[in-house]
């Protein structure tokens, strides 16, 4: 076992899915290291990391996946690494925040509080939306180890609320840990 | 990650619900400061805080803003004073009171405790000097607060330090007249007084303390009466709501609530190197409006507070407030339950200026909540012995039932029931409370001596 492989799959969601890939990665004699899923307006997509003996190519797993009989087609895009992926957990850094955004839904809130972050030296760890009625909600936890300034932040967040009628919450992690966890790290 | 929908519910729980970190109090051991005379006691005092609590205040903010968690009050508690002055006179008392309100304001701290003395059994000489000194004392200061410990399960009630403990919160009120006796706002009376409580006015650093420690009080009634209604809202319409899943929906919130204290107070701590002492998880009242335990009340089904049911409720939020705050924290302390101070609880001073609440439904309250008949304006012509009668009625139900009482009685000078005073800020305002019965207990309070422990605290 010596090749790895990320391997992304989305689809219209029904019963069955994971077992058909993960069925396909087994018979090519693959082991699962990990693997992700969503499901969003009744489309899943997954992404896993699988490792296969070195004779096994991208085809060869592409073309096992293709056989899968059903009646929707996936959508599938495999990568080969080169380097092999530190599967360990990693905790979240020190300096992980939340970012809650909520305001009225138009075009272009994702993109706007994305380039703010990016804009501010902020890597987005995980993201969130919602829509309920006419009010969009995003929750992104955020890296900020390489901010240059909190205070800058704070300001430059306070003046972007104002200019983009978003309601911004930005708040540790820890936070959020300690009121809903039972473990106390 | 976790959930948005627990993410949210924790911001709404910090933006708009009045959550905060309501004091961190630093304890400060003040024994060994005693020198030859009262001016190198004081020296040695405003040296000994300016060293360990000279960055407090700052830390704390930095840490509060880190976590986006305010947190309202640092404070500082010290060593009974009348401990560390042992042998000084009244004016030497006084002096001390100045240095610490001095060394209070150095570091930046909005009040400190413990211009306090023990005399649940018997007074010192000294003992006797300092309630002498607590008049001027705390009308000279302005961050100084006071309290003494007159009553112990183990030891019973010291009426003859009663006695004159109702004279001096005479005195205390006359003496700051102007500002609506506030004197007394600033002192209390306690039975079995907890020596790692961090609120205000009651706390000190008990003699069984290190030499310095942090303790943290966490408040939040507004974040309870917002998820109980939120909770109610949810079932209308639906199967009814029965009290025992009210009361787990309080445990809960109040784990919520303490957790973040607990995350606050270990990170001060770590980061000044001063060990971490309690979390004291109270419903402690503001005067802003939704930060009430008044409002709980209402929530809970009495349409005015005092109205029967009340004590129960009270029991029932008392006894959810301490398994949700113990289950929260590795260490819990101080006073933990929910507070009843009327002046500082705009939804209780309403019932007293509408008659629902009074003081003999206040003092049963007091048998099953944290706390006592805290912050009570009176009319300024009750006598004496009347208040002190009224706090050995409070210290009997703590000397009896093995808990915290304590009493902070304020008889406003110039003003009879029904008058308002307002002291303002955390403080807050309330009409006058009625006092029936007043000036009928001096042959009481003429015995003197001890009421003796009861008979349950013979453990040995």
């Amino acid at each position: 076992m010596s090749k790895q492989m990320i391997i992304s799959v989305m689809s219209k969601d029904r019963p069955g899915i994971i077992a058909e890939i993960t069925g396909a990665i087994y018979a090519l004699k693959g082991d699962l290291a990990d693997l992700n899923q969503s499901i969003l307006c009744g489309y899943l997509t997954m992404i896993l990391i699988a490792s296969f003996e070195e004779d096994i190519t991208r085809e060869d797993v592409l073309a096992e996946i293709s056989h899968i009989q059903s009646g929707e087609k996936f959508d599938v895009l495999i990568k080969e690494m080169d380097i092999p992926i530190e599967i360990a957990h990693i905790p979240p850094p020190t300096d992980t925040y939340v970012l809650t955004a909520q305001g009225r839904n138009r075009s272009g809130l994702v993109h706007s509080i994305s380039q703010f972050c990016y804009s501010h030296g902020i890597n987005i760890l995980d993201l969130a939306t919602t829509l309920s009625e006419d009010q969009y909600t995003m929750v992104l936890q955020l890296d900020m180890r390489n901010i240059a300034s909190m205070d800058t932040v704070i300001v430059d967040l306070e003046i972007f609320s104002r200019d983009s009628s978003l309601k911004l919450v930005l708040q540790h992690n820890d936070i959020f840990r300690v009121t809903n966890e039972i473990t106390l790290h | 990650m976790l959930r948005s929908d627990q993410i949210l519910s924790t911001v709404e729980m910090i933006q708009k619900e009045n959550l905060d970190v309501r004091t961190v109090t630093m304890g400060i051991n003040l024994l060994d400061c005693r020198t030859g005379d009262v001016a190198g006691t004081c020296d040695r005092i405003e040296e000994r805080i300016k060293a360990l609590a000279g960055n407090f205040v700052a830390t704390c903010n930095d840490i509060s803003r880190k976590l986006g968690i305010p947190v309202v009050n640092k404070r500082i508690a010290v060593t009974p004073i009348a401990f560390v002055g042992a042998g000084f006179d009244r004016f030497g008392f006084i002096d001390l009171a100045i240095c610490l309100d001095r060394a209070a304001a150095a570091v930046g701290v909005d009040i400190l405790g413990g211009f306090s003395a023990q005399v649940e059994k018997g007074m010192t000489a000294t003992d006797r000097e300092y309630i002498a000194s607590l008049p001027e004392a705390l009308a000279r200061t302005e961050k100084v607060c006071a309290s003494i410990n007159i009553a112990t399960s183990q030891k019973g009630i010291n009426m003859d330090a009663l006695a004159i403990v109702g004279r001096t919160i005479k005195e205390l009120a006359e003496k700051t007249r102007d500002q609506g006796g506030f004197g007394a706002a600033k002192f209390v009376v306690f039975c079995n007084q907890p020596g790692d409580n961090p609120f205000m006015a009651g706390a000190i650093h008990g003699l069984e303390e290190a030499d310095a420690v942090l303790n943290i009080g966490v408040s939040g009634p507004g974040v309870i009466a917002r998820a109980l209604e939120r909770m109610i809202g949810h079932h209308q319409g639906k199967e009814p709501l029965r009290l025992d899943e009210i009361a787990e929906e309080i445990k809960q919130t109040t784990f919520r609530v303490t957790r973040c204290g607990e995350l606050i107070g270990r990170q001060v701590s770590k980061a000044l190197g001063i060990e971490f002492g309690v979390v004291d998880l109270s419903l402690a009242p503001t005067p802003t409006i939704g930060d009430s335990v008044g409002e709980i009340f209402k929530i809970l089904g009495v349409d005015a507070v005092g109205a029967p049911g009340s004590t129960a409720i009270l029991a029932m939020l008392n006894d959810a407030v301490k398994k949700g705050g113990i289950f929260a924290s590795k260490t819990v302390g101080g006073l933990s339950g929910a507070f009843i101070p009327v002046m500082e609880d705009a939804v209780l001073a309403e019932a007293v200026g509408e008659g629902s609440l009074c003081l003999e439904k206040l003092e049963s309250m007091t048998c099953v909540c944290s706390v006592g008949l805290d912050m009570i304006a009176i009319p300024g012509s009750v006598d004496a012995d009347t208040i002190s009668a009224i706090i050995a009625d409070e210290m009997a139900l703590g000397m009896v039932n093995h808990k915290t009482t304590a009493a902070r009685i304020i008889p406003v000078p110039g003003k009879e029931a029904g008058d308002h005073v307002s002291f303002g800020g955390l403080f807050g305002a309330s009409p006058i409370m009625e006092i029936r019965n007043a000036g009928k207990s001096s042959r009481f309070m003429a015995w003197g001596g001890r009421i003796p422990a009861p008979i349950h605290s013979f453990k040995n």
